[in-house]
């Protein structure tokens, strides 16, 4: 078991009592600062890490910015995160079972299984996002051929691209109000016999039930508040690390549904993180870039913010566009044009392809060590009790 | 004869006959619903061209190739939308009609019944659950025992139905070939997946199987979650062995050796999704809040999984099924830890169980009868329990003096099983709790009726169980016994030796002899006592209650035993002296015989009426 800072066997609380008045005299004060830090280092050192991995995944170009890679990141952070915050958690085991922090540490608790389905749902999006690469191989397999461009691949590539954009939209459908509901869309309409048997099929492929909502699950997953400085003397510090890790798994959450197509996407979240905490500031920066992302035009009906899936609406449409424009017999900058475009659509999908099986792996992971995470908890606070 | 060239042409036109963007009959109507011979020529002509295809090379005439390939494009979409619209015409869900009544499922079928009253009668317990609701106990075995109304055939190994006339899948496996031959396996795949899928999803429906997230589950009553995991049971094993099997087959039989591993994807494309939603479910329970009454719907729920496993690896055995095998695994495992660790918290549960308002009449108290009951039912499970405790009970040191906790001292108990080793833990565990308890009788004589009625108990509920008295052991068993034998000695001591008092023989004498030498106060002081005494305890120990007859009468008759004989000797020798006082009927207001009847009142629960015993003297 860790000892004491100073070697005394009770906590000492001269410590807590300068650091009780400088925030008291001073609002604005770093966490970090010496004057200032608490008693158990441990919780010291989960700040500095969570400052330090934020601000690695906030310092990217925006081209990488909730792509797979970022998506990727992530997730290692949530995982190292969580890993040290579980050791803290059992290295202050005497502490769990007394309140104020039975109460927070099983409020925590609590909150991470609404994250467990947010991991199914997750899952689920990561599928479907599935089915679209799907659709660009077709769309590859029909383009990038040797021979010439004849008439009966760009057909072809023009069938697996409907099929796409309906899929894609049959998504955002699901998301977005009525009035996008009846976007006429080309030859959306001619097929559309063909669309609704489609539809149909498509909108089977959540796992959960109509009236799952990813947002009401944010929601209650952001459902806490920063300790109060009296929880803070009464836990020594152990509500700072609850706090810190309880605002990393809201965003870790949050970045996810809005990254993957899940049912009942909704990006409202806030993060009112106290400038007392350092770590707050990459948390909220990565939260505005988000938004800003989200606010884009482009981007302002998509299924799913990840980069990949732009990715695919562009050159899906781009190609679109020019398959539409080809007259027969094909021109040679024509030939051009597709071949380019084809190359930028291989990007994408060797990106999804070799990305998103790894990152089911890892979100399946997550789910994974909430659980022991949590059960190892319960059972030490249970066991405090006896 | 025609020329090949010819032949291509005439192929050529066919396949541009039936291109539905241009032709509305085309539209109108289904090559794979009109004659064999429609048919055969269609896919005569796509095999021509096809075979043109693979005949040309590039420096060959663009214009008849662009042609021929383009025709090729034509004759895909079309064999697509036949593709799709064969299987939608076959998308019906999974017959169950044929699967007849059920067999009743393994575990609970006639014990518990048995078990099923007493937990009927008895108080809520532990009252914590998903949503702290206070729930009987007859929940813990009422779920699945009782009327299983639909149940499918013991569905106890991989059963293949035929999910699609064979005909047609004859067809579908013409037009597959076709389709992989040119290229297109990757639309073939998707239009099989999607349908599949959809038809996989009409039989959950009609299974029964829901889509619930792990929220969902958290929110529910026990009750209504018991009776879900039950379903759930009989459902997942249809799905595994007759369901997705059923699936795999008829991908088989339609994709295999086409090439291409066609077979597996579709499966996959099919039954990935479905396959998933279905273990989340217990893969919910397997993480939902451990509290003891569940934990015998958790060991059915391992069972049935643990015995699905081999069926699980058979049907999803290619490398990308890989993640459904692994979940399947991980939530065996998960729901042994849970079991493991509701056994835990039972005992836990036992040691704080925190009722101080004594059970009045010192009669059996719910705890005991709901402990017994549970360890009852252990037993029953002792062959999934057995293999899932491999470690003891953590019984808290063995060597500290202190008396605020229970220990065990294991080597006391050699040679038995972790899982006998955590009855027994139990056992102790709960006597250390009703110690407890009897400490707040205000009278001690009741604490210890209290102590003998509920051990007492629970030596007839092992005894009454050849499984439990084989695990506990005739040791531990004589050893419970002494106990509640030596409580019955301390209430008798407590009680009576008192009363007894007032019969002695000395101090009433002033002489050594026998008549004169008696003092007619003191001997009128005893008989008062003695009948206030009594009449005292008469009182208050007829309400006291010993619920097991042989074992109140054996205290009648040991209170009858000491008093009897000693009140008739005290009344042959002093009567007289009182006879021959002022108003004897004071002082002996008892018979040997009203005695020996009121002793029968004794511990039976019942208020006596004390006008009605008086009697003649």
């Amino acid at each position: 078991m860790r000892t004491d800072y100073h070697g005394s066997s009770s906590p000492n609380i001269t410590n807590f009592g300068r650091s009780i008045l400088s925030m008291k005299r001073d609002p604005v004060v770093h966490s970090i600062d010496h004057e200032t830090h608490y008693q158990d280092s441990e919780i010291e050192a989960l700040q500095r890490q969570v400052t330090r991995r934020f601000h690695e995944l906030s310092s990217v170009e925006s081209h990488e910015l909730l792509s797979v890679s970022w998506i990727s990141k992530l997730l290692d952070v949530f995982l190292c995160c969580q890993e040290e915050f579980k050791a803290i958690i059992f290295n202050n085991k005497s502490v769990l079972s007394k309140q104020p922090m039975e109460k927070l540490i099983s409020d925590y608790f609590e909150r991470s299984v609404k994250g467990l389905d947010v991991c199914n749902a997750i899952r689920d999006g990561l599928e479907q996002i599935r089915q679209w690469q799907k659709q660009l191989e077709i769309v590859l397999c029909a383009l990038d051929y040797q021979k010439p461009l004849g008439e009966g691949q760009i057909r072809r590539a023009k069938k697996a691209l409907t099929d796409l954009e309906i899929g894609m939209l049959d998504e955002k459908e699901s998301n977005t109000n009525l009035a996008h509901r009846n976007r006429s869309f080309g030859r959306y309409q001619k097929d559309s016999q063909r669309h609704n048997s489609l539809k149909h099929f498509r909108s089977l492929s959540w796992s959960v039930s109509r009236s799952w909502s990813a947002s009401k699950q944010l929601q209650a997953i952001g459902n806490f508040f920063p300790p109060k400085t009296n929880e803070i003397l009464a836990t020594n510090g152990l509500a700072v690390a609850v706090y810190t890790m309880s605002c990393v798994f809201l965003f870790v959450m949050w970045a996810l549904v809005a990254a993957i197509p899940c049912q009942d996407r909704g990006l409202q979240c806030h993060f009112n993180i106290p400038k007392s905490f350092i770590w707050g500031a990459p948390i909220h920066s990565l939260h505005e870039r988000i938004m800003d992302e989200a606010k884009k035009r482009e981007r302002r009906n998509t299924c799913g913010l990840l980069k990949e899936i732009h990715g695919i609406e562009k050159s899906a449409s781009f190609m679109i566009e020019l398959t539409d424009s080809i007259q027969f017999p094909i021109r040679e900058e024509k030939e051009e044009e597709v071949r380019k475009q084809v190359e930028e659509m291989k990007i994408v999908y060797e990106g999804l392809k070799t990305g998103l099986d790894p990152l089911e792996k890892q979100v399946r992971e997550a789910f994974h060590r909430i659980v022991k995470s949590r059960t190892e908890g319960l059972d030490l606070i249970a066991r405090g009790n006896e | 004869m025609e020329s090949p060239d010819n032949g291509l042409q005439k192929a050529q036109q066919i396949v541009l006959r039936w291109d539905s963007t241009v032709s509305e009959d085309a539209r109108a109507r289904m090559i794979f619903q009109s004659d064999r011979q429609e048919i055969d020529d269609y896919l005569q002509a796509v095999d021509e061209i096809q075979h043109f295809m693979e005949s040309i090379t590039v420096s060959d005439d663009d214009q008849k190739s662009q042609k021929v390939n383009s025709a090729i494009q034509i004759a895909m979409a079309r064999l697509e939308d036949e593709f799709r619209n064969i299987l939608i015409s076959h998308a019906a869900p999974i017959e169950t009609e044929s699967l007849t009544e059920s067999i009743s499922p393994i575990h609970m079928s006639s014990r518990a019944s048995s078990s099923l009253s007493e937990f009927n009668d008895s108080d809520d317990y532990f009252g914590r659950g998903e949503d702290d609701s206070v729930h009987t106990i007859g929940n813990l075995v009422r779920g699945e025992s009782s009327t299983t109304i639909t149940s499918y055939r013991s569905t106890s190994s991989i059963r293949e139905m035929d999910l699609i006339p064979s005909d047609s899948v004859h067809d579908l496996r013409c037009i597959a070939e076709r389709m992989i031959t040119a290229g297109y396996i990757r639309e073939c795949v998707q239009v099989y997946g999607s349908v599949r899928k959809s038809a996989v999803d009409s039989s959950f429906k009609k299974l029964g199987v829901e889509k619930l997230s792990i929220g969902d589950i958290q929110r529910l009553q026990w009750e209504v979650l018991n009776a879900k995991i039950g379903k759930w049971i009989r459902a997942a094993k249809v799905c595994v062995r007759v369901l997705f099997a059923s699936e795999k087959r008829l991908c088989n039989l339609i994709f295999e050796d086409l090439g291409t591993d066609a077979d597996d994807a579709c499966f996959m494309e099919t039954v990935k999704a479905p396959a998933i939603q279905l273990f989340n479910f217990a893969e919910a329970i397997s993480i939902s809040k451990r509290s003891p009454e569940k934990l015998f719907k958790i060991l059915d729920l391992h069972d049935a999984l643990l015995d699905l496993l081999p069926d699980i690896d058979a049907v999803f055995e290619s490398k990308s099924s890989e993640s459904i095998r692994v979940q399947a695994t991980e939530i065996v495992s998960r729901l042994a830890e849970a079991a493991r660790g509701m056994l835990s918290e039972f005992e836990n549960a036992v040691l704080r169980e925190p009722s101080k308002v004594p059970v009045p009449g010192g009669t059996i108290h719910p705890l005991t009868r709901y402990v017994m009951n549970y360890i009852s039912l252990i037993s029953d499970y002792k062959q999934t329990l057995g293999e899932l405790i491999v470690s003891g009970p953590t019984t808290g040191s063995r060597y500290s003096d202190d008396s605020t906790t229970p220990d065990m001292d294991v080597a006391d108990h050699e040679g038995r099983s972790p899982l006998a080793l955590h009855l027994i833990w139990i056992i102790i565990v709960l006597q250390f709790n009703l110690e407890d308890k009897s400490k707040h009788y205000k009278d001690n004589s009741l604490a210890y009726v209290f102590i003998m009625n509920n051990i007492h108990y629970i030596v007839q509920k092992i005894k009454g169980s050849p499984e439990l008295r084989e695990m506990i052991g005739d040791g531990y068993l004589k050893k419970l016994t002494g106990k509640y034998r030596q409580a019955a000695t301390k209430y008798q001591r407590a009680t009576w030796v008192g009363v007894l008092y007032c019969l002695r023989d000395e101090g009433l004498h002033m002489t050594g002899s026998f008549s004169s030498g008696v003092s007619k106060t003191a001997l009128r002081e005893r008989f008062k006592s003695f009948n206030a005494m009594f009449e005292e305890v008469h009182k208050m120990q007829a309400l006291w209650l010993i619920p097991d007859t042989q074992l109140r009468e054996e205290l009648q008759i040991s209170i009858s035993e000491r008093l009897i004989p000693a009140y008739r000797s005290f009344l042959g020798r002093f009567r007289t002296h009182i006879e021959h006082g002022r108003h004897p009927e004071n002082y002996i207001k008892y018979s040997v015989e009203d005695l020996e009847t009121a002793v029968l009142d004794f511990f039976e629960g019942n208020a006596v009426n004390q006008h009605s015993r008086r009697r003649s003297n």
